[in-house]
């Protein structure tokens, strides 16, 4: 992942990842945990080798659940969600993003580091 | 004194031309001397001005403030010491050449006087009070006056510093915590105490600029500003000459830049001043308000001064002699080994018994009660006996010495005379041996590893008895510390572990007051770096005062650690709090019995949440349990929140740690209740420490 530095546009590789909302009585769950926060300490933060990195990553996936199934894997930083920025936000308003009961889907831009290295990869048997 | 007619040793006019230019250091005095003494105050000088060498050039050397200032303490020292080790020279020339006067002049044998036995002179807590005046006491605005200052003290030939304090106007007092010991003083001493303050203002580096610019920025600056610059700048106009006084001063005191330290107080101690306890002492203040280096300040000083004079401490007279009281059977003259320390005679059996510190025979009180003298010639022998009357409650009781031979009697008599002298010289000093605690080798700045916490290292497995592990850790540790610094005292937080109360609230640093309750204990440091998550658990400590309650009395102090999700899992796991009942107990820390107890609870408490509730000493003092569904007020809640590892089957999710694996897979996709959740959120918000982990 690209190391932030402030006031510089970021550049990433990310993949697109819709969620389902899954309703479960009188709540809408999507199955996994997210970690992170600009109110957080990076440096507890296994998922990253930048240890500033005050990004929402995703910390557990539950088996078969809604994220699961679309694809989110455990580690992702999460950038956006539905149009929301990610990256500058605490963790509370990360969970109130994506706990949103208006909302039955989800649309995330999550960003890993194998995505990074596929396109690198790509890139150089290009050239 | 310069006398024409000395053509044995040269000897050099003070204020002469040469003077100056020895004091300067250009020529050596030992070109024109040949004493072993001096060549030992030689060698001091030199290696004083080699220190001041270094200091000058560190000084022009760095650019921190603190070291600059650091630097400019040490040059002061090293200015000071040079002064007074030329001043005791000069004394010692002078000495020389009296006696070689009086010598000629008429021949006197040596010189009758007693001396008195030298002592240990310590000071240590110095306390100085500061008066500000409540305006700015109070004032949260405004550009923060600073002052660095810091402690000559002067005895004799033996000058030392304290260490550096910055002072500002958030503090009452000004303490220095050293201990400086003096060993070599005479009962006539007197120890200069002067106060060095030098303005350490933020916004400008005042010792850099030059002078030009410090004019001009003056008039740019604005006047008050300006002033202070340009006051800095100089060596103050309102500072007498920083030497104590000690006259005009021949050495020229390198011009460097820098900060430049400025008396601002000064007081004399001696032998009346010395008490076994803390006492007040009156300051001279020297400046005033508008100097840069002013602090307001009270007016007085306090301190601790202690002295043991030799004559208390060691061994003034041994020997043998045969001991009788009198009035007894005049056959019964013991043969004893007896040594004069203190207000005692010691009487051992034999030589061996002192060294090998068995108790003595008898003692008797050698006191400023007692009473020697000589008796008669005893019919039997051919000396005179030696008689010590001491009054033992309302009785006297006189024994008798004698020795075997008149000079070993004259010697005796002599060394209580001396003995008898130097506790009437040390007057209230020989009433009792003042304690003096040796300061402890000089500690670097407080060690602080970067490898984050102990408990980072901390490898815990289901089947290891947790005290070991501790305690090897531990061991490790202090060997760690011990080979790195050097410590003498071992770092602050083994203090906790040498507790061995089971309810020992000791802890370094409070960590109550969070109003969150996630109060970190002391050990727990953010681990700045790369943790390394192939280790076993890393267990950082989010407190949780609520499972303080601890069942065994082991003594280390943590709170309990909260396995990290995502990391390697360890075969024990945390779940805390779901089903220890309330107690209200003083808070216990102690790591071991937090994770015995731990690893004791059984997981999934069913409904009820309850939390062992340890609210902070400081605020509420009563428990609560608290019940699942209740939104409370904070205070509580954040109590339960703490250990709300949500083992319960109804609350799966977790803001704080995964502890909950297994219980949440059971119940994969159920929430906490709202109430709930939202108090937790609350709670973990608050403290920056943790790495939330939400489920959504």
């Amino acid at each position: 992942m690209s190391k932030y530095i402030p006031g510089q546009p970021l550049t990433a590789v990310v993949e697109r990842i819709e969620i389902q909302k899954l309703r479960q009585g009188d709540n809408l769950i999507l199955g996994f945990s997210i970690g992170g926060g600009i109110d957080q300490d990076p440096g507890q933060n296994p998922f990253t080798n930048d240890k500033t990195d005050k990004g929402i990553y995703v910390t557990r996936i539950t088996e078969k659940g809604p994220a699961d199934v679309a694809g989110l894997r455990e580690g992702d930083k999460i950038m956006q969600v539905n149009g929301w920025d990610m990256t500058m936000v605490t963790h509370d308003k990360a969970r109130k993003t994506l706990t949103k009961k208006n909302q039955d889907v989800v649309r995330l831009l999550v960003t890993r580091r194998s995505l990074e290295e596929a396109v690198k990869q790509s890139m150089g048997k290009k050239q | 004194m310069f006398c024409r007619n000395q053509t044995a040793r040269a000897t050099v006019a003070r204020g002469s031309a040469l003077e100056m230019e020895i004091r300067r250091g250009r020529f050596r005095k030992s070109v024109f001397l040949d004493t072993s003494q001096d060549s030992d105050i030689q060698k001091k000088i030199d290696h004083e001005i080699r220190m001041r060498d270094g200091a000058c050039k560190l000084l022009a050397a760095c650019s921190q403030k603190d070291q600059t200032l650091e630097a400019a303490k040490s040059l002061q020292t090293c200015s000071t010491r040079i002064m007074a080790y030329m001043s005791e020279l000069q004394r010692m020339k002078e000495a020389q050449v009296m006696q070689k006067v009086t010598r000629r002049s008429s021949d006197a044998g040596p010189m009758e006087d007693r001396l008195p036995c030298k002592g240990k002179v310590a000071i240590s807590d110095l306390r100085i009070p500061l008066m500000w005046k409540d305006t700015e006491y109070f004032k949260n605005k405004g550009e923060l006056h600073r002052c660095a200052v810091f402690c000559l003290l002067q005895l004799g030939g033996e000058i030392f510093d304290t260490d550096m304090v910055i002072v500002d106007r958030t503090l009452t007092d000004i303490c220095f915590d050293n201990t400086i010991v003096f060993n070599e003083a005479s009962p006539g001493f007197e120890l200069r105490v002067e106060l060095y303050s030098c303005c350490s203002e933020d916004d400008y580096s005042a010792g850099s600029t030059p002078r030009k610019l410090a004019s001009k920025l003056s008039s740019s600056l604005g006047r008050s500003a300006g002033k202070k610059l340009r006051a800095a700048m100089e060596p103050g106009p309102c500072s007498p000459v920083s030497n104590g006084g000690a006259g005009p001063l021949l050495l020229p005191v390198p011009s460097v830049p820098g900060p430049k330290y400025h008396l601002l107080a000064h007081t004399s101690l001696s032998l009346l001043h010395v008490q076994d306890s803390f006492r007040t002492h009156d300051l001279t203040i020297s400046g005033n308000e508008e100097c840069s280096y002013w602090l307001p300040l009270y007016g007085s000083m306090c301190c601790r001064l202690a002295a043991q004079p030799h004559c208390m401490t060691q061994q003034m007279m041994n020997g043998c002699l045969k001991v009788k009281q009198l009035g007894g059977d005049p056959q019964s003259w013991k043969k004893v080994y007896a040594v004069v320390k203190g207000t005692s005679l010691f009487c051992y059996h034999q030589q061996e018994d002192v060294e090998a510190n068995v108790e003595p025979a008898f003692t008797i009180a050698v006191n400023k009660e007692t009473r020697i003298r000589a008796s008669e010639k005893d019919p039997h022998s051919k000396v005179q006996n030696i008689c010590i009357s001491n009054q033992y409650g309302g009785e006297e009781v006189t024994h008798s010495l004698t020795t075997d031979s008149r000079e070993d009697t004259h010697r005796w008599m002599e060394a209580f005379w001396q003995h008898f002298y130097d506790m009437s010289q040390w007057k209230q000093c020989c009433d009792d041996v003042m304690k003096i605690e040796l300061p402890s080798p000089r500690k670097p700045a407080p060690v602080t590893p970067k490898q984050g916490s102990l408990y980072h290292e901390m490898v815990i497995e289901s089947s290891n008895d947790l005290s070991t592990t501790v305690s090897d850790i531990l061991a490790r540790r202090m060997q760690e510390l011990e080979l790195r610094s050097h410590l003498g005292t071992s770092p602050t937080w083994m203090s906790v572990f040498e507790e061995n109360s089971p309810k020992s609230t000791v802890r370094p640093r409070p960590c109550t007051s969070r109003l969150s309750g996630h109060s970190p204990c002391i050990p727990h440091r953010p681990p700045r770096s790369p943790l390394s998550p192939h280790r076993c658990p890393q267990l950082s400590l989010l407190s949780s005062d609520a499972s303080l309650t601890s069942d065994s009395d082991s003594h280390c102090s943590t709170s309990p650690c909260f396995h990290r999700h995502g990391w390697p899992e360890p075969s024990s796991n945390f779940p805390l709090g779901s089903s220890s009942p309330c107690r209200l107990r003083p808070r216990t820390l102690s790591l071991d019995a937090k994770l015995s107890t731990l690893r004791g609870r059984v997981y999934g408490g069913g409904g009820t949440l309850q939390c062992p509730c340890q609210p902070p000493p400081s605020s509420l003092l009563t428990p609560f349990p608290i019940s699942s569904c209740s939104p409370r007020s904070q205070r509580s809640t954040q109590t339960t929140l703490s250990c709300s590892s949500s083992t319960s089957s109804n609350s799966s999710s977790n803001s704080e740690g995964s502890h909950s694996l297994e219980s949440s897979e059971g119940a994969p996709f159920s929430r906490p209740s709202p109430a709930r959740r939202s108090l937790r959120n609350l709670k973990a918000r608050l403290d920056p420490r943790n790495w939330l982990q939400s489920q959504v």
